[in-house]
């Protein structure tokens, strides 16, 4: 099957827009609702995903996003209750969809219950905040280092470079598989990339849907 | 191991390489090949089939535009339908563009090779195409008519090239367009300063048993000279400001292509008559180069300089629809509305090998066609496919009033109603003629379509129980 997700993402805003970047990066499709028309003209010129202008609190507003289609509602505005009453509405009318929601506040505990996901932008951002205060050159996967992913990626059952070798597999330029499937070995031209298994990997965003390609199916 | 250069696409495409890219498909090929065969069916209306064809061509291109700007997605029309139309209708779409890429691409390897062998020609090599296309080869020992063998040849070259690496950029696509409309523009230069062209004779515009009533057929058979457009839009994320830059490019491209043919058919039904432009068929263009241009040091007969930009055309043509056809099959793949193999890229060439495969089989087996087949098969499936790409500009509209348009074609909603209108009368008259004369071609082209329900059902079925599989399997993992 497809690993390609069909997201509307609510909220064109910092975080909507980088979000969108990152997963359009790697190949999925994207929806952004947004309120704002001078950001969405903005939008419109980044050229990432289609851009619904309006008001996504109200559902005919949202269902223009293609809720019927979507695998993931993610409510990314700076507001709380506009994202929990997208993904909630998201949730009662499609409700196969995922939801993801960005809180502002709070421990976000008692939100699980309404949304399947949540996230903390501001605590993200101070995580990488502390660490570059700190100065040191090492950084934690999660964080980004400069325009480069790195990533930790499972390799898909049937996917174009499972259970080949690295030395077989044509990465495109700009890919760098670092570690072998148990993470504790640098990747050697002889490491099988094994389905099922995960492994870090470095990729420049331009190439990340062509890796994501052979290594997801 | 890793390759150099860009893979991924970037926006690094300025409105002058967009406009090129459809140029490019649009100039060449159809222009050399179809010409020859539209004379044989109107007369010297030909003229009128290429500015009709142009006028119809122009709804659809703004329908193109509008979804072009609106939806941030390279993969040309079936991306476009993908986002607007349920399962089965765009599914339809990408099968019926698929094929059409695919036809086309048998149309200009057979063009490729008359032409081929009238560059041979030209050098007193061979005989002229006419004698030779018709002799089989004793070297193989089975009656292959060297034009056909010559015709698979090129096939088989440009989808390996394809199949083995990566395209080749925007960038050489500008060199090769403009080599493509300079070749075109010394040909229609020395055409009209001919003695041939001052005594010429358009009139009457539908000699012998011609009517107004052949134009249609002609338009129907020669509408693949203008698909060019949808090519454009299957690079959009490389190109810079894509919501201005896109619908310039469209509209340009079709312009200055519009003019070019008005040109080249006037230049050649003026030298070399409506009589013999029609007898020599694919080769029409470079016939009546031969017939007019001068004797050039080195070059040898002026006419080769034409006889190679046919035969360079054809094979550019045909290497922008390998990869076009594969494009789309790779994103039906990715959509799911394929075996998810096709939309994998290999991972040894990295490329989308079984995509350019399955085309290359369908390809290869329309090279057997007659080129006229091959050229109303190929129409009629971009008319078809036009239909559906004007229908969600509709369709958009009304479901997704507050989509943002960066541009909103002028007086909806006439032109896309015109567009579909059109696109359907120009559908009928070429069924209607293909009855009559092709119904080969009618077959196939019913086949296909059947073939693509049968295809559409099994592999919802298929991928049904797979899913099937994977709930029982998760609901026996949760006990």
């Amino acid at each position: 099957m497809t690993q390609d997700i069909s997201v509307i993402i609510v909220g064109g805003g910092r975080v909507g827009f980088q979000t969108a970047e990152l997963l359009d990066d790697r190949g999925h499709k994207i929806t952004i609702v947004e309120r704002d028309p001078a950001v969405c003209e903005a939008l419109t010129d980044e050229w990432l995903a289609t851009v619904i202008k309006g008001d996504a609190t109200n559902p005919e507003i949202l269902a223009q996003g293609g809720l019927e289609k979507a695998d993931v509602v993610a409510g990314l505005t700076g507001l709380t209750g506009v994202n929990l009453a997208v993904c909630m509405m998201a949730t009662r009318l499609s409700p196969d969809t995922r939801t993801v929601a960005r809180i502002d506040h709070g421990d976000g505990a008692g939100y699980e219950e309404f949304v399947d996901a949540i996230v903390y932008p501001e605590r993200s951002g101070a995580r990488v905040a502390a660490n570059e205060i700190v100065g040191s050159d090492v950084q934690t996967l999660a964080d980004v280092t400069g325009t480069l992913d790195i990533m930790e990626v499972l390799v898909e059952e049937g996917a174009p470079a499972a259970g080949k070798q690295l030395a077989n597999v044509r990465f495109p330029a700009g890919t760098l598989v670092i570690s072998d499937e148990d993470g504790d070995r640098i990747a050697q031209p002889d490491t099988e990339l094994r389905p099922g298994r995960r492994y870090v990997v470095a990729v420049e965003p331009d190439v990340v849907d062509e890796v994501m390609n052979l290594l997801r199916g | 191991m890793s390759s150099h250069g860009k893979r991924a696409p970037e926006a690094e495409l300025g409105l002058l390489d967009a406009t090129m890219i459809g140029m490019g498909a649009m100039i060449g090929a159809g222009i050399f090949v179809l010409t020859g065969l539209a004379a044989e069916i109107a007369g010297p209306a030909a003229l009128l089939v290429f500015v009709l064809n142009g006028i119809v061509t122009a709804f659809t291109a703004l329908s193109y535009a509008e979804l072009a700007s609106a939806i941030p997605k390279s993969g040309g029309g079936y991306a476009f339908v993908r986002e607007v139309f349920a399962d089965l209708p765009s599914f339809m779409m990408g099968w019926l563009l698929w094929f059409a890429y695919m036809v086309a691409g048998g149309l200009y390897a057979l063009g490729f090779a008359p032409n081929f062998l009238e560059l041979l020609h030209v050098y007193g090599l061979t005989a002229a195409p006419g004698e030779v296309g018709s002799v089989a080869i004793p070297a193989l020992g089975v009656g292959v008519p060297v034009a056909v063998g010559l015709a698979f040849l090129a096939v088989l070259l440009l989808v390996s090239l394809n199949a083995a690496s990566t395209a080749a950029s925007g960038s050489v696509e500008t060199i090769f367009t403009a080599i493509k409309v300079s070749i075109l523009v010394v040909f229609v230069g020395y055409g009209v300063t001919s003695p041939q062209f001052s005594g010429a004779e358009f009139q009457p515009l539908f000699p012998g048993d011609k009517t107004a009533f052949s134009i249609l057929p002609a338009m129907g058979l020669t509408f693949i000279a203008f698909e060019g457009y949808d090519l454009i839009t299957t690079v959009t994320e490389e190109v810079k400001n894509p919501r201005e830059n896109i619908p310039k490019a469209i509209f340009i491209s079709l312009a200055v292509t519009l003019v070019v043919y008005i040109a080249v058919v006037s230049v050649a039904i003026g030298t070399l008559g409506w009589v013999d432009l029609a007898r020599a068929g694919e080769a029409g263009i470079a016939e009546a180069a031969t017939n007019f241009m001068p004797q050039f040091p080195v070059i040898g007969n002026g006419g080769a300089v034409i006889v190679f930009g046919a035969v360079f055309s054809t094979l550019t043509a045909l290497n922008a629809v390998v990869i076009a056809s594969s494009r789309v099959a790779f994103s039906m793949g990715r959509e799911g509305q394929l075996l998810p193999s096709f939309g994998q890229l290999h991972h040894r060439f990295g490329t989308p090998f079984w995509a350019i495969l399955a085309s290359a089989v369908v390809m290869l087996s329309s090279v057997v066609l007659p080129t006229q087949s091959a050229g109303n098969m190929s129409s009629l499936f971009f008319l078809l496919s036009f239909v559906i790409v004007n229908g969600s500009v509709i369709k958009l509209r009304r479901e997704r009033p507050d989509m943002a348009r960066p541009y909103e074609l002028p007086y909806y909603p006439v032109p896309p109603v015109l567009g579909i209108a059109l696109n359907l009368l120009l559908t009928g008259v070429l069924v209607v003629y293909l009855l009559r004369t092709d119904v080969l071609a009618l077959l196939l082209s019913g086949g296909w379509i059947g073939l693509g329900v049968v295809a559409y059902y099994g592999l919802t079925t298929l991928r049904t129980s797979a899913e099937e599989a994977e709930t029982e399997r998760a609901a026996a993992e949760d006990d």
